[in-house]
């Protein structure tokens, strides 16, 4: 049992710089403190050891962020991030909400991931990574502080997503100038990935418009084992053990991982036929044991017609977007801005 | 039907807490910057490049432990106390001292943060639930904020972008010396006034500045009789500001735990308060000492507070409560009264203190109001920092507003205030009864027209940010102490218990702070004084062995 293990620490250093190994498997750690058996969380304890940062309405490196409380009866803020324009360098605190100038302005909606459980829109990490899409995609970001597991299940995350979409898609500040509407598109990693999904299905319900779906090493499953999850448990920071632990936080309680929220092309599925669902761009990380499920994803989307692309990268590990330290890294984020570029 | 509250401009403006450059997560020295992982500082973490593999293989070493032991033993080790998670390397350390002692009983041993030895663990670390509550007789008020929010109509909410504008407008006028064009504006603002809801959210903060400004052009910056508001009506104001929110009932709460931390082993022990006001932080720390393993020390309480001018001596009277509380709870108990208008008044022979005791120096928002209007030498606050070192505390706990409130620039004070009186103002509206609020206000009102129209020495409420108090304290030979996170959870839990959903603490490199919808407003630290060292030393690492 040992041995095996060395064999898996080994593995899994040979792939990731050592700062980015050092990182996740201290998040590793962290979380297998705050899971318990018996399904409960120490939400004190992960809080504690959750590094945050606090909003900065002076720009650093050209972008500048302040909290709003979108919903007061569930507390729910969101971290809005800004592009300072060269005209107004050091935005004053009545300009916070000032309108945006340029023809389209994309708004990227953005959900953290933290497999429902972890992490807020204020963690070090996320801050970093929502402050990279405003200069990346030259677009104004919003990152949902969503309601998390066990303590919120299914579907408040969701519901969360829902309220931030309709919020921001009813903001006049964020209007483009070359149509008068808000340019939306929503993105997200690992848990924020799934919610995307969701709350895109929730927009096309009721007919709001979004642009682009960006899903970063999404989560999903089901209740079937598959090959990755097989061939990869234990192997790359992540195990089976843990990912059944999640789903168990936050699917209702009795419910097993077909549940359409885990698995939305499975039994419990719909299909997506002959709805105008956005363009999809889902990374998947090669070494990513949910991948089965992933690309499962994709060829649901296919199978609708939908527009999907597939950026499979075959080294990578969960994670590796956090830190700009390897090539897919950059391949992804290029990506990316192309994908929100070419709204026309 | 869709609610917006006037809150959400508030809570907008409530997004600058630091006004510095970059947004460093944690200060460092500066011989250790260059070897940090840039990388890992970007997500919170402070490694140095040269010890990566050293944490690495550490992080190995608990894998294999976690992995090879029973499947209870993260849930041990959850429940033994962390310290400061930036610090990557003592923070894995820590948690393999934890292993490699009797993984069967770790509940026997913690790590002392000062010293890094494993020692005994104290009852009163792990059973939360002996800490006596200071007010049980606050009412819990369920939140039924659904009814009471105020529709805002977008003329509002215009009104309310205009009025902010105006409000920085006046401000630069101000800073430039255009008084009449600041004028003008406060006439225009007043009527503003009329249109929006001053209630509550932006309407209720605006107000008060707009007084702030008219006290500053109108009546010069002497102050008036603002901080002279008697030393009866300050405490009472105090208390209500204490019942209708949790900052101080936090800050007490904090230093209480850091002192009895402090104070585990010592037989005769000295609190100094810097500012004794009713004595609502002792209570609690009398009854705790009370209940300790081994018996209470012998505890004597020094209160330094401002003279009374009819004669009562009102510190003497708090003394005589605190000393009934202490016999009812057996806890052998002496009392002093230091009445002094000013603290850099105080001189430590004042204090008595004896050799052979334990000192704990406690300044709950206190320290600020040293910071003298220049550099002179010897200023008050290295003045007052340096007979604190001379008593060679076990512990000086210090709590300040998390602020910047102490810039030369008038313009960015003010811009800073607005955003933070305006979220602390948010966070009463969510959670208090009468007529504590309506007090509670006054008392922050003060505080603002403080910040805005006084200068020179009438302005005492110069609050400075944690990054620069670290500074400061540690350039004035202290060294940090770690609020671990029983003291994290448990201050936590305080809050669900008295207060609003919207008010979180958070964790910073070794200090918590209060804080509402992600801002923090209130911080708290604890110091410890370097032996014999010089006052430029940079401050050792306490997870070190000294």
């Amino acid at each position: 049992m040992a041995r095996s293990n060395e064999v898996n620490l080994n593995e899994c250093k040979m792939v990731v710089p050592l700062n980015t190994w050092v990182l996740i498997s201290n998040f590793k750690l962290a979380y297998n403190l705050l899971r318990r058996p018996d399904g409960t969380f120490n939400r004190h304890l992960a809080e504690f050891l959750d590094r945050k940062v606090p909003a900065n309405a002076n720009p650093v490196d050209g972008v500048f962020s302040f909290d709003v409380l979108i919903d007061r009866g569930t507390s729910l803020l969101s971290r809005i991030y800004r592009p300072a324009t060269a005209e107004e360098p050091q935005p004053n605190v009545a300009e916070l909400e000032k309108p945006v100038t340029a023809e389209v302005v994309p708004v990227i909606i953005f959900f953290h991931g933290g497999s429902f459980a972890h992490s807020s829109a204020n963690s070090a990490i996320y801050d970093t990574l929502c402050r990279r899409l405003v200069g990346l995609c030259k677009a104004v970001v919003l990152s949902v502080n969503y309601r998390r597991a066990p303590e919120n299940r299914y579907p408040c995350a969701y519901d969360d997503g829902w309220t931030a979409l309709k919020w921001v898609n009813s903001r006049p500040w964020l209007q483009s100038q070359k149509d008068s509407k808000v340019h939306i598109y929503l993105a997200g990693d690992s848990s924020g990935g799934n919610i995307v999904h969701h709350v895109a299905l929730r927009a096309m319900e009721s007919g709001t418009h979004v642009l682009g779906n960006i899903l970063l090493n999404p989560m999903f499953g089901g209740q079937e084992r598959t090959e990755s999850e097989q061939r990869l448990d234990g192997k790359y920071f992540v195990t089976l053990r843990d990912r059944d632990w999640y789903w168990r936080a936050y699917l209702p309680e009795g419910e097993d991982r077909d549940h359409h929220a885990c698995n939305p092309f499975g039994p419990n599925g719909r299909s997506l036929e002959g709805i105008k669902f956005p363009k999809s761009l889902v990374v998947v990380a090669g070494l990513d044991l949910i991948q089965d499920w992933q690309l499962a994803y994709v060829e649901g989307l296919k199978k609708a017609d939908q527009e999907v692309k597939l950026l499979y990268m075959e080294q990578a590990t969960i994670g590796f977007y956090l830190l700009p330290n390897n090539n897919h890294f950059h391949t992804v984020m290029d990506e990316i801005s192309k994908f929100v570029g070419s709204d026309c | 039907m869709v609610l917006y509250d006037s809150s959400t401009l508030a809570g907008s403006i409530s997004g600058s807490s630091s006004s510095s450059s970059k947004p460093p997560p944690f200060p460092l020295q500066r011989e250790q910057q260059q070897d940090i992982d840039g990388h890992l500082a970007g997500a919170g973490y402070k490694v140095r490049s040269s010890e990566l593999r050293k944490v690495a293989q550490r992080l190995e070493r608990l894998e294999t432990a976690m992995v090879n032991s029973p499947a209870d033993l993260s849930q041990l080790a959850s429940d033994t106390i962390h310290y400061n998670p930036s610090d990557l390397a003592s923070w894995v350390d820590s948690l393999l001292s934890e292993f490699a002692l009797n993984p069967t009983c770790p509940y026997e041993f913690v790590t002392d943060p000062v010293t890094n030895r494993t020692v005994v663990n104290d009852s009163w670390t792990t059973t939360a639930t002996n800490m006596p509550l200071v007010h049980q007789d606050v009412s819990y008020e369920e939140q039924s904020l659904n009814n009471k929010l105020p529709i805002v109509t977008a003329m509002e909410e215009d009104s309310g972008i205009r009025l902010v504008h105006m409000l920085m407008t006046c401000a630069e006028c101000v800073q430039c010396g255009d008084f009449t064009l600041a004028t003008s504006f406060l006439e225009d603002m007043q009527g503003l006034l009329t249109q929006i809801n001053t209630v509550c959210g932006i309407g209720k903060v605006a107000g008060h500045f707009i007084d702030a400004l008219s006290r500053r052009i109108f009546q010069g910056i002497g102050g008036g009789s603002i901080d002279g508001g008697s030393a009866f009506e300050n405490e009472i104001l105090y208390h209500h500001f204490y019942e209708a929110c949790p900052y101080l009932k936090f800050a007490h709460f904090t230093a209480n735990q850091a002192i009895l931390e402090a104070f585990v082993g010592h037989e005769c022990v000295h609190v100094v308060d810097f500012n004794l006001m009713h004595g609502l932080q002792w209570p609690a720390l009398i009854q705790a000492l009370a209940l300790r393993p081994g018996g209470p020390p012998l505890l004597r309480l020094t209160g330094i507070g401002p003279p009374s001018p009819d004669g009562r001596d009102s510190l003497r009277e708090i003394g005589l409560r605190l000393a009934e509380l202490a016999r009812s709870v057996n806890v052998r108990f002496a009392f002093r009264g230091v009445a002094a208008s000013r603290l850099e008044d105080v001189k430590p022979w004042m204090l008595q203190v004896n050799p052979k005791e334990s000192v704990a120096v406690n300044s709950i928002m206190q320290l600020h109001r040293l910071l003298g209007s220049g550099p002179n030498r010897n200023s008050p606050i290295e003045t007052v920092l340096s007979w604190i070192r001379s008593l060679n505390p076990k512990i000086m706990t210090v709590v300040e507003q998390e602020a910047n409130h102490n810039q030369p620039g008038f313009l960015d004070r003010f811009t800073e205030a607005l955003h933070y009186y305006s979220t602390m103002f948010d966070s009463l509206e969510a959670c208090s009864v009468q007529p504590d609020k309506a007090l509670a206000e006054i008392y922050i009102q003060r505080e603002i027209t403080n910040v805005v129209s006084c200068e020179g020495s009438a302005r005492v409420e110069r609050h400075e940010p944690l990054a620069k108090w670290r500074t400061r304290l540690s350039g004035a030979g202290f060294r940090p102490l770690h609020l671990g996170s029983n003291a994290y959870k448990q201050a936590s839990m305080l809050l669900t218990l008295f207060s609003a959903e919207g008010y979180s603490v958070e964790e910073n490199d070794g200090c918590l702070t209060l804080g509402w919808h992600n801002r923090p407003l209130i911080a708290a630290s604890a110091w410890q004084a370097v032996p014999d060292a010089p006052a430029e030393f940079p401050a050792p690492d306490t997870h070190r062995p000294s």
